[in-house]
């Protein structure tokens, strides 16, 4: 009998392997979260575990404190970065979660360390969190994630970490930010200490077009998204979009939904600009607007 | 890259090895009806028939304890702790198949385990997991080994073992989700204590 043994030694390597890079973050009252060690003196975790942004800790494996400072939040993937000075510490060694397929054994890791595990229950492509923020791949994993694992990694089974899990992001499944999505927000959250998001600065709701206005319009569409709100000065406003004007299309595909218009400004970068079909008094317009930067939400 | 050869040994392996663990361990728990409702579990600790089960699971100086064969017995208290939650059962039986134990302290997070117990009083019921969290060296720490294992009332006092299916705990309580274990060294002292006539029975 050696295969279960062997099986059992290597989960308890990968966690071994890991578990240098994780740290306890305190950030909030009560309970730390797990925080990874990404890069030297960056410390990775997730966005909602962090409460307060003065007076911040983490706590490595062999117990010792270092002060951490906050470099930068991303509400819409969930994640935060910090900095320590102590670069001694082990960093991350990552994984590709691409190559991560739907039966695979993973592990989730908190501070201590603590371990759970599990295998990927389902692997998706690009998604959108509920808080708007892009995410490279869906990963949803069948395994307990406890109370403090979040911010903590997900680890394969060759005890490369594939991502960061989260509780933020789901209140029913267990999903974990792949690496590469972590990379890339840590690094424009080093830079810019946010991620900027395009936005149009306007309320959208659905609205049922009158028969002569589908008629009147390409692919004659059944609904429309009436403007209930306008921002001052935002990007729609300067481009003279009115209250009760009625968005249509964008960049030429017809936009049915809130969600889709969200899918089509959230590709693009600041600054650019789409094209939009608008029904004014019943009368198809085109206008163009320079997308504006989303402005940070304030807590 | 494996070869596709090697792609399908080490799963039917494992499989294979955890059935025969499984088997190992249903082979030395038994049932214990302790004067609480529902049923415990039990360890078979020694081939002369001391059975070792949380003291949570014993009322009384009897308890009936059924053997994987189906054999029921009554057993009389020897000693009961209710700090470390253990208690010890004399069945008067010999040639039984004792549990082969594993040493606590040597546990590493992350490592597979067993439990099997009676859970719901499903005799004989296996789950699987992981070591979560090993116990504290402090004084103050946790005492209890935590298992990412899914438990149910009736697991009490039965096996939690390593991938050779050597006991390396006795499942004592479920605690938000986790499976805690009391340590085999601690029970080992426990057992020792008792033949030094150490702890007598309340």
């Amino acid at each position: 009998m050696t295969a279960l043994p062997s099986l059992s030694n290597e989960l308890a390597a990968a966690v071994e392997q890991v578990a240098g890079s994780v740290v306890a973050v305190n950030a909030r009252p009560r309970l730390p979260s797990t925080g990874v060690h990404w890069r030297p003196g960056i410390i990775v975790t997730a966005d909602h575990t962090v409460r307060s942004a003065e007076d911040l800790t983490v706590v490595d494996r062999e117990g010792r404190t270092l002060a951490a400072t906050l470099v930068g939040r991303d509400p819409g993937t969930d994640l935060a970065v910090l900095r320590i000075q102590d670069t001694a510490l082990p960093t991350a060694g990552l994984g590709d979660s691409g190559s991560l397929k739907v039966g695979h054994i993973v592990l989730a890791v908190g501070y201590g360390p603590r371990a759970s595990w599990g295998i990927v229950s389902a692997v998706g492509g690009r998604w959108r969190t509920w808080r708007g923020g892009e995410i490279d791949q869906l990963l949803r994993l069948d395994l307990t994630l406890y109370p403090g694992f979040s911010g903590g990694p997900i680890v394969d089974a060759q005890g490369r970490i594939v991502g960061i899990n989260t509780s933020g992001l789901s209140q029913r499944l267990e999903l974990a930010i792949p690496a590469s999505t972590v990379s890339r927000v840590a690094d424009e959250l080093i830079e810019k200490g946010h991620v900027s998001r395009a936005f149009l600065g306007v309320g959208l709701q659905p609205a049922r077009l009158p028969e002569a206005a589908q008629r009147a319009l390409a692919g004659a569409p059944e609904i429309g998204l009436i403007v209930v709100r306008v921002q001052p000065e935002g990007p729609a406003a300067q481009a003279g979009i009115l209250l009760g004007d009625v968005l249509v299309s964008l960049e030429g595909s017809h936009v049915a939904s809130p969600e889709a218009v969200l899918e089509v400004v959230a590709a693009r970068r600041v600054g650019s600009t789409v094209h939009a079909t608008i029904l004014r008094a019943g009368t198809p317009t085109d206008v163009s607007i320079i997308l504006g930067e989303r402005p940070l939400r304030r807590r | 890259m494996r070869g596709a050869g090697a792609r399908h040994t080490i799963l039917p392996e494992s499989d294979c090895d955890f059935t025969a663990v499984t088997a190992q361990l249903r082979g030395v728990t038994v049932q214990v009806y302790g004067g609480r409702t529902g049923v415990g579990s039990g360890v078979i600790w020694t081939s002369r028939g001391l059975i070792v089960t949380n003291a949570h699971v014993v009322r009384g100086r009897l308890a009936r304890v059924v053997f994987p064969t189906g054999h029921a017995v009554e057993a009389r208290l020897l000693a009961w702790d209710g700090d470390s939650d253990l208690a010890a059962l004399e069945t008067n039986t010999g040639g039984l198949m004792a549990a082969d134990i594993g040493d606590s302290d040597a546990l590493r997070v992350g490592e597979l385990v067993v439990a099997v117990g009676s859970p719901f009083g499903l005799a004989g019921a296996v789950t699987a997991g992981v070591i979560h969290a090993i116990p504290s060296r402090r004084p103050s720490g946790p005492r209890f080994i935590e298992a990412d294992v899914r438990l149910a009332p009736g697991n009490s006092g039965g096996p939690l073992a390593d991938s050779r299916g050597r006991v390396i705990g006795i499942n004592a309580r479920i605690a938000g989700g986790l499976a805690l274990a009391v340590p085999s060294n601690v029970v080992t002292r426990f057992v020792a204590s008792l033949r030094r006539g150490a702890i007598a029975a309340p």
